[in-house]
C-alpha cells in the first residue's frame, strides 16, 4: 500500500494539530471573561448572548419576554439596573418565558409582552437553556477576537453615560422618519395572516408557564407595547388582542402602560424607533412601580 | 442527508469501510450504486422512482441508439430535457398552491411533486451519456450507466462530468492506490470553506433577502454584494471540493469545478474558471452544436446570448436567473471585439481589468440572490441612494472581513506560495483549518446550489 504508507504521517500530523487547537480551545474557554461576548451577527444572535448571561448570572429582579416588538426596549433604556430582556427578535414569547420557567431561580416579576403570538416557540433553544445550561462549550478564536477588539474600540458607556445618553435623545424632538413604505407594507402583512391557532396555543401555555412561575413565588405581567394607530386594527393584531383578552380577563394580570403617544414613532408601523422604545420603557416603570404600591 | 451532517460522515465511513473489502472487490460499482440509493432516498424518498425512471429511461434510450442513433439519440435528449421542463418550470403555469389543478388525480399527484434534488445535474449527466456515449461500439453496463449518473458525490450539484471522462475510470480499485492526502486536502478546505466562509457570510447577507434589505444603510448593500459574490464562491466551491476528494477516496477523478474566477480579466476567461463543469457541459452540448464562432461575428454573438439565457434559465425559472444569464451574455458579447487588443497587457491594466470583471460579476450576483425581479431592482435601486432607516442594521466590517479572508487570500495564489515554500507544513496548516472549520462554523445553510 504505497499510497498510504507516504500518506499516513501527513494525515497524523493534520489529525493532531487539529486536535491540539480543539483542545486548547477547550480549556481556554473557562478562562475566557464572561463578559467577553461574542458579536451578534445577527437580532438573534444577541438574544443568544442575552440567554447565556440570563443563565450564567445571578437572577435580575425584573425579566422581560416577548417578540422582536419589545426587543427594542433596551435593557439600558430602564433606570433599574436588574432588568434582562429577554424578547427574540422573530420570535415568540413563549421562548422566553420557557426559558424563565426552566431556570432553577426565578426573577421576582416577569413581564410578557402579548402584541405578537403567531409563532411558535422555539422549543430547541428553550432546551438549550433549560436547567442552567449555558451557550457554546467550545472558545470560537476568531468572533473572540473581534469581540476583544469590539470591546477595547467601542468600550460600553458606564451607567452615568448611558443616562446621560438617554436623557440627550429625550430632549431632542421626535423622529420624521418618512415610515410610509413600511407601514403599507406591515398592514398588508398583518392583514393577510390568521394568528388563531398559533395564538391559541401560545396562550395556553403561557397560562401553564404563568401558573408554574407563580406557584414556585415570581410574579407576571402582560403588557401590550403600542402600535402605530394603521397597523393597531390590522387582523393579525386584533385577533390577537382578543384571544389574550379571553384567556387572560383579569385586570390585575395586566400592566397598562401610557406613554404619551404623539411623541411615539416606529420604524415600520410595529416597532419603536430608539426615543420611543425609552419612552415605552419608562411607561412601564412607571406603570410597575404605581402596581406594587397598590 | 447533506454533506455537512454527521449522518453523511457516518455514511461516507461505512461505504469506504466496505468499498475496498477484499470480498467486495467485484461487486464494488454495485456497493457504490446501493450507497448513492440510499444516500438518494434519504433526502427525498418519494422522488426516488423518478430517478430510477430517468436513469432507466436513458439507459432503455442508449441502448435503442445503437440501433438508429439518428433518431433514439434526440429522443432520449428530448426525454431527459421534458422531465427537467416539466419539474423545473411548471410553476411558470400552474400555482402549485391552488387546491384543484387539472382534476385528473395522476396529473395532479406529478404536478404537486416538489423539484427532485439534482435534476439538473443528472439529466446533463444523462445527456453526456447519449451523445458521447453512442458513438462507441457497445453500450455499457447497466450498472455502470448507474454509477454515472447517480454517484453520490456528485449527484445532487455535480461537477458535471463528461461520460467520456468517467466511463474509462470504471475499473476494480485498490485501497493501496487511493490519494489519501490528496482526497484529505480536497475535502478539509471544502469544509473549511463551507463552513467557515460560506456559512458564517451567508448570516450577513440573509439581511439582503426581501424585506429585510429595507433597513439596510446604503453602504451596507454594497458591502453585502461583495460578501455574497464572496460567499457563494466559497459555498459552491467548498461543496465541489468535497466532492472531488470524496471521488478520489473511492478512485474516481472529477472534474475541478473552480479555478480563482476571481481574478479573471475578462468574461470569457471568467467562464472558463467559475463551475468549469457547466461551461464546458455547454460549450459542448449547446454552444458547438449551434455553430459556435465558426458561421461568422454575428452568428457567434447570437449562440453566445442563446447559450447564457438558457444556462441563466437552467438555475431557476425566473426572469431573475434569464436576466442574470443574459447579461452575462451580452458582457461576452461586448468584449469580444477588444479581447484581441488585451493581448500582452500590462499588469496595472491587468488588474484593473480583474477589477472591472469582479465588480460587474458582482452586481449581477443580486439577481440571483433575489429570484424575484421586483425584489432585485429594489435592492439595487437602494445602492445607489441614501437612506434614513432610524433603525439599520449593525454589520460587524471586521467580522466580514475575517470570514471573507481565506477567499482573497485563495485568489492572491496563497496556495502555490505555501505548497513551494512551506509545503512541510502543510499538514499543520489543513489541521488548524480543520479545527477552525469546527470551531468557528456558521449556523447550518443549504448549499446555495442544492436548490437548482
Amino acid at each position: 500500500m504505497p499510497q498510504m504508507s507516504t500518506a499516513m504521517p501527513w494525515l497524523v500530523r493534520c489529525g493532531v494539530t487539529a486536535g491540539l487547537v480543539l483542545l486548547a480551545c477547550r480549556i481556554a474557554t473557562p478562562w475566557i471573561d464572561a463578559g467577553l461576548q461574542q458579536p451578534a451577527v445577527t437580532a438573534r444572535d444577541g438574544s443568544l448572548i442575552t440567554f447565556n448571561r440570563y443563565v450564567a448570572e445571578p437572577k435580575p429582579v425584573i425579566a422581560l419576554v416577548g417578540s422582536s416588538v419589545s426587543w427594542r426596549l433596551k435593557e439600558e433604556y430602564f433606570s433599574q439596573a436588574s432588568v434582562r430582556n429577554l424578547a427574540l427578535a422573530g420570535g415568540s414569547p413563549v421562548t422566553g418565558l420557557a426559558i424563565v420557567a426552566e431556570q432553577r431561580e426565578l426573577p421576582k416579576i416577569v413581564l410578557i409582552e402579548t402584541n405578537v403570538l403567531s409563532r411558535e416557540a422555539d422549543d430547541a433553544l428553550v432546551e438549550q437553556f433549560s436547567g442552567g445550561k449555558a451557550g457554546p462549550t467550545l472558545l470560537r478564536p476568531v468572533r473572540m477576537a473581534v469581540a476583544a477588539f469590539e470591546l477595547w474600540n467601542h468600550a460600553p458607556p458606564n451607567a452615568a453615560q448611558a443616562a446621560a445618553a438617554r436623557e440627550q435623545l429625550l430632549r431632542q424632538p421626535p423622529s420624521d422618519f418618512d415610515n410610509r413604505v413600511y407601514v403599507e407594507r406591515a398592514v398588508q402583512q398583518m392583514n393577510a395572516e390568521d394568528p388563531t391557532a398559533v395564538a391559541r396555543a401560545n396562550v395556553a401555555r403561557i397560562g401553564k408557564l404563568i401558573a408554574d412561575i407563580e406557584q414556585r413565588g415570581s410574579r407576571a405581567l402582560l403588557f401590550e407595547v403600542p402600535f402605530q394607530p394603521e397597523t393597531e386594527n390590522t387582523r393579525t393584531a386584533s385577533i390577537t388582542r382578543e384571544i389574550v383578552a379571553a384567556a387572560f380577563p383579569d385586570r390585575n394580570r395586566w400592566l397598562h402602560i401610557e406613554p404619551v403617544r404623539s411623541e411615539l414613532r416606529w420604524a415600520d408601523g410595529v416597532h419603536l424607533d430608539e426615543r420611543s422604545a425609552q419612552l415605552v420603557a419608562r411607561s412601564i416603570e412607571q406603570a410597575l412601580a404605581t402596581k406594587i404600591a397598590r | 442527508m447533506t454533506f455537512t451532517s454527521w449522518q453523511f460522515g457516518v455514511f461516507v465511513a461505512v461505504v469506504f469501510g466496505a468499498y475496498y473489502l477484499p470480498p467486495l472487490r467485484h461487486f464494488q460499482v454495485q456497493l457504490l450504486v446501493l450507497a448513492s440509493v440510499f444516500f438518494y432516498a434519504f433526502g427525498q424518498s418519494e422522488l426516488l422512482a423518478l430517478l430510477l425512471v430517468a436513469v432507466l429511461g436513458t439507459y432503455l434510450f442508449l441502448v435503442l441508439a445503437f440501433r438508429n442513433r439518428a433518431i433514439w439519440m434526440p429522443a432520449g435528449i428530448v426525454f431527459n430535457l421534458a422531465l427537467l421542463a416539466f419539474f423545473k418550470y411548471k410553476f411558470l403555469f400552474i400555482d402549485g398552491a391552488s387546491a384543484q389543478l387539472t382534476g385528473a388525480t395522476p396529473v395532479d399527484y406529478l404536478l404537486r411533486l416538489p423539484l427532485p434534488i439534482g435534476i439538473s445535474f443528472f439529466v446533463f449527466h444523462n445527456i453526456s451519456l447519449l451523445v458521447d456515449l453512442t458513438r462507441e461500439k457497445a453500450p455499457p453496463r447497466l450498472a455502470d450507466v448507474f454509477l454515472y449518473i447517480i454517484f453520490f458525490p456528485q449527484l445532487v450539484a455535480g461537477p458535471i462530468t463528461r461520460a467520456a471522462m468517467f466511463m474509462p475510470q470504471i475499473a476494480p480499485k485498490r485501497l493501496g492506490d487511493v490519494a489519501f492526502v490528496e482526497a484529505a486536502k480536497w475535502i478539509v478546505a471544502g469544509y473549511f470553506f463551507k463552513l467557515f466562509v460560506a456559512n458564517n457570510l451567508n448570516e450577513m447577507t440573509s439581511h439582503m433577502a426581501f424585506p429585510l434589505y429595507e433597513a439596510l444603510r446604503t453602504q451596507d448593500r454594497w458591502l453585502l454584494v461583495f460578501l455574497y459574490s464572496y460567499q457563494i464562491y466559497a459555498d459552491f466551491f467548498g461543496y465541489s471540493a468535497i466532492a472531488v476528494g470524496l471521488g478520489r477516496l473511492f478512485g474516481y477523478r472529477l472534474p475541478v469545478n473552480f479555478n480563482l474566477p476571481y481574478i479573471s480579466a475578462s468574461f470569457s476567461e471568467f467562464w472558463t474558471r467559475w463551475h468549469i463543469s457547466l461551461s464546458t457541459w455547454l460549450r459542448t452540448y449547446l454552444y458547438i452544436p449551434l455553430g459556435g464562432n465558426r458561421k461568422g461575428a454575428a452568428r457567434t454573438y447570437l449562440n453566445l446570448m442563446i447559450v447564457m439565457t438558457l444556462g441563466g434559465l437552467w438555475h431557476g425559472a425566473s426572469i431573475s436567473f434569464a436576466l442574470w444569464g443574459m447579461l452575462h451574455g451580452l458582457l461576452l458579447v461586448i468584449e469580444r471585439p477588444f479581447l484581441k487588443f488585451f493581448r500582452t497587457p500590462h499588469p496595472a491594466v491587468q488588474v484593473m481589468r480583474a477589477g472591472a470583471v469582479f465588480l460587474c460579476v458582482t452586481m449581477l450576483w443580486i439577481f440571483f440572490r433575489l429570484p424575484n425581479f421586483d425584489h432585485a431592482l429594489g435592492y439595487l435601486h437602494g445602492m445607489f441612494v441614501p437612506t434614513n432607516n432610524p433603525n439599520p442594521t449593525k454589520l460587524f466590517y471586521n467580522l466580514a472581513l475575517l470570514y471573507s479572508l481565506p477567499v482573497l487570500i485563495q485568489h492572491l495564489g496563497a496556495g502555490p506560495i505555501v505548497a513551494a515554500k512551506f509545503g512541510r507544513w502543510e499538514p499543520y496548516l489543513y489541521g488548524m483549518l480543520l479545527a477552525l472549520a469546527y470551531l468557528e462554523a456558521g449556523p447550518e445553510a443549504a448549499f446555495i446550489y442544492f436548490q437548482f
